[in-house]
């Protein structure tokens, strides 16, 4: 498992929700001002030293990541040229579908993601309308669900290829 | 549940699940799935097992119940 890169794609995804929060953290903290006027529309978002630097730190740690996350992704897609991945794919890379026993751990994990998710969503949405969340709380709450959903996923797929070990 | 003998033959054949995964063409895996009883293989991949370790289909699965007192 270690050494396939679909398996191990869920913990990417998780690595970059946890750099979008913080860049979503550095955006939201300090004032935005949007006018929106007949003669004028403009976004204005002035930093502090604090968030500027944490704005700042979480692009370069996002960068940083994405090329990391690219280059294996290539080294990926030269040593398995019949399973490519493209970055731009829409089809979840994760899904791994080689054979029919693969197929069937990968409908495992999805219908516990998707348990989750059809619980999750709607308890998010009740609480941004019935109490006066703040916005970056809403944020968080949509990349907690991103992130756990992940999560599950790596999980219940890490399970049976550890009991799968020779 | 579906009961196997897969494990039992592939050792008696020296396989390991790569070599019987790659006579059957599927990965090591669900190999491994199949004989922990996580999966039960389809109809050809079950034919395809019994081929490849010369043994009937009915001898390498059944139901679980059923030919307890055999095996």
């Amino acid at each position: 498992m270690k050494n396939d890169f679909r398996a191990s794609y869920p913990l990417w995804m998780m690595a970059f929700i946890v750099v979008l929060g913080i860049l979503a953290f550095g955006l939201n903290s300090p004032i935005a001002e949007f006018v929106n006027t007949e003669t004028e529309t403009s976004l204005t978002i002035r930093l502090e030293a604090l968030e500027g630097f944490i704005v700042f730190l979480s692009i370069i740690l996002y960068f940083g990541l994405m090329a990391v996350y690219l280059m294996r992704l290539k080294k990926h897609n030269k040593e398995n040229p019949t399973q490519k991945i493209s970055p731009l794919a829409i089809r979840p890379p994760e899904y791994l579908e080689q054979d029919e026993g693969m197929t069937f751990i990968t409908r495992k994990a999805v219908q516990k993601v998707y348990s989750f998710i059809t619980l999750a969503l709607p308890t998010l949405a009740v609480l941004a309308i019935v109490l006066p969340v703040p916005r970056l709380m809403i944020i968080y709450g949509i990349l907690a669900i991103a992130f756990i959903q992940y999560l599950i996923y790596y999980l219940e797929i890490r399970k049976h290829f550890k009991g799968a070990e020779e | 549940m579906l009961k196997n003998r897969v494990k039992e033959m592939r050792a008696r054949h020296s396989f390991t699940q790569s070599d019987l995964g790659k006579r059957v063409d599927v990965t090591r895996q669900t190999i491994a799935f199949i004989e922990k009883g996580e999966f039960s293989p389809s109809i050809t991949l079950a034919l395809k097992l019994a081929k490849a370790l010369k043994i009937e289909v009915n001898e390498l699965f059944w139901l679980e119940g059923e030919k307890e007192d055999e095996k």
